[in-house]
């Protein structure tokens, strides 16, 4: 807000300023319209029949194809696909939120040992070396270790991964934390394990929830590793890897394959709008500290 | 009193290890063991994930470089697609950072409309592209008549290049308008408000205070957006698989082709330890350079 005086002060220079901000302001609107437009060409198509999308992809369906939605719902099993993404996504966050936290809270109180410095090395290294550098042998890996081909050695195999950056950003948080907050409870008699998830794992929260919000995002909308691991059965696939089946080497059936993209795609989107501060803070917090 | 000192101290190593085992055990065995296997497997002629491998020395490696174009070209165009990526996604999105940084109305709408793609999954964002490119267009075309619509943009060798940067763009546009906005919002009012008081123009005041001062969020907004594009698989994968032909195929796209396709496990591991060293030595190369340039006011 503007001052009174300041306003009186440079009338002309702000009615200019006004005038520029309008026009920006409408050249922004169709910019973003466009920008955005193909998300919603995916959700009108969905529900187009397929004689109307050939005449034109562009307009609102004339009339909605509620069965589209029905036909990929049953045909991609949509529950078993949500629950099993649900199930990944959880496993892979709670693991990465609970290992990476109790790493890095021993690693910044024992920070002058030895055995703490390359411990740390070891654990922060892994986010230089690029995934497609050794997805082959991982697969080999993981065949022999059982992970493939369920759900929870999926969501178990993401704790590895997740590990890396989540230790960088609770490390960086845990030297704010003072050291007497934890040592007062140790004379007091609490064990480290009891003083750590009792008093300083709840003034972790901040990057908890940068952390949580980061893989979330990741977990829920990846592909290669669900493509590696467990795309061998129906039962076993994720909602991105159920789009994935619709789309054909030479002909895909796009009524079917936008409806499924826009049901893989429509819950991130919500929790995106009605979480959108946590996920906006949290992308920019784990970039500037990763 | 020497021997609890002592006991104290080992339950204080056991508690080292023991709290930081279940993170390292996990680390080692999904990164650590796998990157190593690569590393054997690359000189080896491994062909199926059940096969036994035979050792071959460098010749996975004399073979990608002497009598394997498709890895040259794939390399090369994962440096094109790289180059326009980062310039273009860079510039893009610290214009429309510095607009909507500004108090202004509508401005958190705006944001999060551009932010909306980043939060898709990146295999649905290039089935979206695929469907707009294949279906999209012409039906574009048949209204408007522009003739660059009725091209085929994922079916030319010329023009998939394109097509696939755009997607890229499109994709990861958001997530650096908000670091940058970010960095904006770091910048102190004071001394913008000298410099406007010092009678800078307002094109002066970007390029003289707050670019200088946005150099942090320039780093971090080109190293990652670099190392991300030189990963670039996704979206590829999702809209051309690498066609037509060869044309859009990237190093990742290469060496996961070599490896689930064709299973040369072998040529594929000695691909995945050249595009290391390449990613690591392009890291150490930019972190140097970027280093040197940061302001402090």
């Amino acid at each position: 807000m503007t001052s009174v005086s300041k306003k009186k002060h440079s009338f002309g220079r702000n009615k200019r300023t006004k005038l520029a901000n309008t026009i920006l302001q409408i050249l922004l609107l169709f910019v973003s319209a466009v920008y955005f437009y193909p998300i919603i060409l995916m959700c009108i198509n969905a529900v187009k029949s397929r004689r109307e999308m050939a005449l034109s992809v562009l307009t609102l369906p004339k009339k909605i194809i509620w069965s589209n939605i029905a036909y990929v719902f049953n045909d991609i099993d949509y529950l078993t696909l949500f629950r099993n993404t649900m199930v990944v996504t959880v496993i892979g966050v709670v693991g990465i939120v609970s290992i990476s936290s109790i790493a890095a809270y021993m690693l910044s109180r024992r920070s002058t040992t030895r055995y703490a410095k390359v411990t740390r090395a070891v654990l922060i290294a892994p986010m230089l070396i690029p995934f497609q550098t050794f997805m082959v042998t991982l697969l080999k890996v993981m065949m022999g270790l059982h992970l493939t081909g369920s759900i929870w050695g999926l969501g178990i195999q993401y704790w590895g991964f997740g590990v890396p950056m989540a230790v960088f950003i609770y490390y960086n948080f845990m030297k704010t934390v003072p050291k007497e907050i934890d040592e007062s409870a140790k004379i007091d008699g609490a064990s480290t394990l009891r003083s750590f998830v009792s008093i300083i794992f709840p003034l972790l929260r901040p990057v908890t929830i940068t952390i949580i919000v980061l893989n979330v995002m990741w977990i829920w909308n990846d592909f290669v590793l669900p493509l590696l691991m467990v795309n061998s059965r129906s039962s076993t696939r994720t909602l991105v890897l159920g789009a994935y089946g619709y789309i054909g080497q030479f002909v895909t059936q796009w009524d079917y394959a936008l409806c499924a993209m826009a049901m893989a795609a429509i819950p991130s989107i919500i929790v995106f709008l009605i979480l959108q501060k946590y996920i906006v803070d949290g992308v920019v917090a784990g970039s500037i500290k990763g | 009193m020497r021997k609890k000192i002592l006991s104290n101290q080992r339950t204080t190593r056991i508690e080292t290890i023991s709290f930081t085992a279940p993170a390292m055990i996990m680390v080692v065995i999904t990164t650590y063991i796998p990157f190593a296997l690569s590393i054997v497997y690359s000189v080896t002629n491994w062909k199926g994930l059940a096969d036994k491998a035979t050792f071959v020395g460098l010749d996975n490696f004399i073979k990608i470089f002497a009598s394997d174009p498709d890895f040259m070209q794939s390399a090369l165009f994962t440096i094109r697609y790289s180059v326009a990526f980062v310039v273009l996604s860079n510039i893009l999105a610290l214009a429309l950072a510095v607009i909507l940084a500004r108090k202004m109305k509508f401005a958190s709408f705006f944001r999060a409309v551009f932010f909306v793609p980043y939060v898709v999954s990146m295999t649905i964002v290039g089935f979206i592209w695929e469907f707009i490119f294949t279906q999209g267009f012409s039906s574009l075309y048949k209204v408007l008549g522009w003739g660059f619509l009725n091209l085929s943009w994922l079916g030319s060798q010329n023009l998939v290049y394109y097509g696939v940067v755009l997607v890229g763009i499109w994709q990861a546009l958001g997530f650096y308008m908000v670091l940058y906005i970010a960095g904006l919002k770091t910048i102190p009012n004071d001394v913008l408000e000298a410099a406007e008081i010092d009678g800078a123009s307002t094109i002066g005041r970007f390029f003289q205070v707050k670019l200088p001062l946005l150099i942090p969020s320039i780093t971090t907004c080109l190293l990652m957006s670099i190392i991300n594009s030189l990963q670039v698989f996704d979206t590829i994968m999702a809209m051309t698989k690498g066609g037509p032909g060869i044309a859009s195929m990237s190093l990742t796209l290469n060496i996961y082709q070599d490896a689930f396709i064709y299973h040369r496990y072998g040529i594929a591991s000695a691909k995945a330890v050249v595009f290391f060293i390449m990613i690591l030595l392009l890291t150490k190369v930019i972190l140097n350079a970027l280093g040197r340039k940061e302001v402090d006011y």
